[in-house]
């Protein structure tokens, strides 16, 4: 009776919570859409103190946190309009370790801010991103994170000797893609195995991956521009794709908006 | 009538290719028949850092030129950083061969146990007539006066330049127009004893913004053979590590501006204020950036008459900064075009140059590069590690991973790029067959046979020289000027001229040794393309005179007077 009792309140406070962190969230971005990111930010850090393993809101947190940098700051931002979501995130997870999406949003948030530092900066920012990745994968093992660590590795210099950990998490996130209802979004699957077999000198299997995903999604142009590139041509093209000083586009909503 | 002198300088007989070459390729590789055969060599420290600081400190090969006897043929200053190496003064044969005189002179002794020489720069500080030499050194500078008959005397001393500093690269202009050239030295390490550091930490606290270097000095020209440090004064203090700085007049108001190029760091301009004083207005001009500033080179580049800045900058696949080609938007504004016109990428970049090599009235751009060229190892996995290890202390020298025997973007092909139209540079290097592979470190243009083509001087670190002979098949029209001052400084460094011909004009400056590790001819080169002659010169003097000169033919090398022109307002 009294552990009956102790799981209705504990249902009751839980969908509370949630109600209250999905208000903080709709209020949240309302403000942001009005341009009133001061206020906007608070509320969407409120949602996630609530929800730290909400992956929607911490996409649109960090979504906004670029606006702002970009309102301020035009162009990229300054290293220092990303340090906010940063401190959040980095408090949020020291209390939420389990948190496998904070994580995954943890490691986006730095990445975010990897376009408005500098070089060395950026070399710093992506492995400190790499490790966040890393804790999202230790605390629940996902699609998402294993895609989202091994398209990281890709933007390593190949003197780094990271292309075959990058082969290595795209295959585990391909084996995983095949395995779950298929969706759109899984046409990014075979672009970057192909690029982490292109960058590991293993040009036929990227070709062959390529091909397999343009069967499947007949309409990628990312797929067909690949495949219809060779030698240096194809190299300039992937080059600038995983040029680490672009701006890499973090959002997630696909994630929840695509078939 | 004008009252100018023009000196006519016959067309040498390199007119006739030589053997060899093709018509494809305008440069010929002269090093060594020219007689350039003393390689620069490193310096090899032996404090107890010397392991580590090898890998940094791999500088020190510079080339400077000027007429130094007045014979008319420019000569060569090329510098060594070796415990006992000597410097080279290379005086001209007038046959595309030189003769190093250095010793004779008594400019050769530059490097002892506790001086480097990192770079040289002429400069007549005195207006005699008579090009001095002044040596950048980690430890203390130089300055050698002029004395005639190719003797030099050593006024280090007595002219009050000779303090401790970690010296790389010092420039002339006369700031203040009174007359007189003063020198701006920019140093590298702060002033600790890098030969006996009595602390470990002495290297850049950041990548990015570090401010902990040594900063640049502004030494005012007293007239009476004596320099006043007045950096305070002026508006200059700053600690970045400054490799190299860059004068010009950037919205033609009659003062120099300067530009300076900081490794580890933000880049900075001053505006000359035109009271003697500069403000510091990089946020405004440029914006501030974090990246391994290595040179500062002027040139209008687009020939819209306000000049516009090179900078080089790391660009490698670790490291992707990209060059800076700063065009002049106006009212000391800039915006980087280095992607949009295809300057953006020169590897480990150093010195770069403009010039027209081609005489088509376009500038072209010259870019060393390439850090270490060792073994087949990369020493970047190295740094790397160390950058990302947390909380370490850059600063620290120990921290740093000793280089050994590993590359560090090193065997990098040099650029030459073709300027086309203003808008595009075409890296045009490997045509002519000036891409050698060697750590480049600075350029020196001038044309050192007279034969109005533009030649080439590279100075390369722990390696040879390359001397580039301009083979250019002849066709395109040209004409120089060397400026001499009377009220202004004598070299008439910061004189602008405006030449035009029918509806086109072209700017075109006395720079005072901009460029990192290389100075060029004092003498002012138009590329004509094929106009067989040209309207009029307007000289814009350091003193503020206007003059205008016409009549004058092209196809020769002038020489111009201060006063000797018509006036104009």
């Amino acid at each position: 009776m009294k552990s009956a009792t102790s799981a209705a309140i504990a249902t009751l406070v839980l969908s509370s919570f949630s109600w209250a962190a999905n208000d903080a969230f709709d209020k949240g971005m309302k403000a942001i859409s009005a341009r009133d990111y001061p206020a906007g930010l608070s509320l969407l850090e409120s949602a996630l103190t609530q929800e730290p393993d909400n992956l929607q809101f911490g996409s649109e947190y960090r979504q906004a946190i670029l606006k702002y940098a970009r309102k301020i700051h035009p162009k990229e931002g300054q290293p220092a309009d990303f340090d906010r979501s940063l401190k959040f995130f980095e408090g949020l997870m020291a209390k939420n370790a389990g948190a496998a999406n904070g994580w995954l949003n943890f490691g986006f948030a730095v990445v975010d801010k990897i376009p408005a530092a500098g070089a060395i900066s950026q070399v710093i920012l992506a492995n400190s991103a790499l490790s966040y990745f890393t804790k999202s994968i230790e605390a629940k093992p996902s699609w998402i994170a294993y895609y989202t660590r091994g398209v990281s590795y890709l933007f390593w210099p190949k003197i780094f000797g990271r292309a075959p950990l990058a082969v290595a998490d795209l295959e585990l996130a391909m084996k995983m893609q095949k395995t779950l209802p298929p969706r759109g979004i899984y046409v990014r699957g075979y672009v970057a195995l192909g690029d982490a077999y292109w960058k590991n000198d293993e040009l036929d299997k990227a070709r062959a991956m390529w091909s397999e995903g343009l069967k499947l999604f007949p309409d990628s142009t990312q797929l067909k521009d690949r495949l219809a590139k060779q030698g240096d041509d194809l190299k300039t093209y992937l080059d600038d794709v995983m040029d680490p000083s672009k701006r890499v586009d973090t959002d997630l909503k696909d994630l929840w908006t695509t078939k | 009538m004008n009252r100018h002198i023009a000196l006519s300088i016959p067309f040498a007989a390199g007119l006739i290719l030589a053997a060899g070459t093709t018509q494809d390729r305008w440069f010929e590789d002269l090093t060594h028949p020219a007689g350039f055969v003393h390689p620069h060599t490193n310096r090899v420290f032996k404090n107890k850092y010397a392991n580590i600081m090898s890998g940094y400190t791999s500088l020190g090969a510079s080339v400077a030129v000027a007429d130094y006897d007045g014979d008319g043929f420019e000569d060569v200053f090329l510098t060594e950083s070796s415990g006992t190496g000597k410097n080279h003064l290379y005086h001209n044969n007038h046959n595309l061969t030189f003769t190093d005189v250095g010793e004779a002179a008594g400019v050769s002794k530059g490097n002892d146990d506790q001086n480097a020489t990192a770079a040289a720069l002429w400069l007549d500080f005195n207006n005699d007539g008579r090009p001095d030499l002044f040596i950048s050194r980690f430890g203390h500078c130089q300055l050698f006066q002029n004395m005639g008959g190719g003797k030099f005397k050593d006024v280090s001393k007595a002219a009050g330049i000779d303090g401790y500093r970690n010296a790389i690269k010092a420039i002339a202009f006369d700031y203040d127009r009174d007359g007189r050239l003063d020198i701006f030295v920019g140093s590298y390490f702060q002033p600790v004893n890098i030969f006996d550091p009595a602390t470990p930490r002495f290297f850049p606290e950041s990548f990015e913004t570090a401010n902990n270097g040594g900063g640049l000095t502004a030494f005012h020209n007293n007239g009476d053979g004596t320099f006043t440090d007045v950096t305070d004064k002026v508006g200059l203090r700053q600690t970045g590590w400054v490799l190299d700085m860059g004068h010009a007049d950037a919205d033609n108001d009659g003062d120099d501006d300067l530009y300076v190029a900081c490794d580890f760091g933000t880049d900075r301009f001053y505006r000359n204020n035109g009271n003697g004083t500069f403000t510091d207005i990089t946020e405004t001009a440029l914006g501030f950036d974090t990246k391994k500033g290595m040179n500062a080179e002027w040139g209008d580049y687009d020939n819209d008459g306000l000049l516009d800045i090179f900078v080089t900058n790391i660009t490698d696949d670790y490291m992707r900064e990209g060059n800076f080609l700063w065009h002049n938007d106006g009212n000391l504004k800039f915006t980087d075009l280095a992607r949009e016109t295809g300057t953006f990428e020169t590897g480990w970049g150093w010195g770069g140059k403009f010039l027209d090599y081609d005489n088509d009235g376009w500038l072209d751009l010259y870019v060393t590069n390439g850090w270490v060229s060792a073994g087949k190892d990369s020493y970047v996995p190295d740094i790397f590690e160390m950058i990302t290890r947390p909380g370490v202390d850059f600063a620290d020298v120990r921290n740093w991973p000793p280089m050994g025997g590993k590359s560090l973007s090193g065997y990098e092909k040099k650029r030459l790029f073709h300027n086309e139209g203003g808008h595009l540079f075409r890296d045009e290097a490997a045509r002519h067959g000036v891409d050698s592979n060697l750590d480049g470190r600075g350029v020196a243009v001038a044309d050192f046979d007279n034969d109005g083509r533009l030649d080439l001087l590279v100075a390369n670190a722990n390696g040879e020289q390359r001397f580039y002979h301009n083979t250019m098949p002849p066709g395109p029209h040209w004409v120089a000027f060397l400026l001499q001052g009377t009220r202004s400084n004598r070299q008439a460094v910061g004189a602008q001229l405006r030449l035009t011909a029918g509806d086109t004009t072209w700017l075109r400056f006395v720079d005072g040794g901009n460029s990192f590790a290389g100075q060029s001819s004092a003498r002012v080169h138009f590329g004509l393309g094929p106009r067989s002659k040209f309207d009029s010169v307007e000289v814009r003097w350091p003193s503020g005179l206007k003059e205008v000169f016409r009549g004058l033919a092209a196809d020769k090398l002038h020489n111009i007077v201060e006063g000797t022109g018509r006036k104009v307002q």
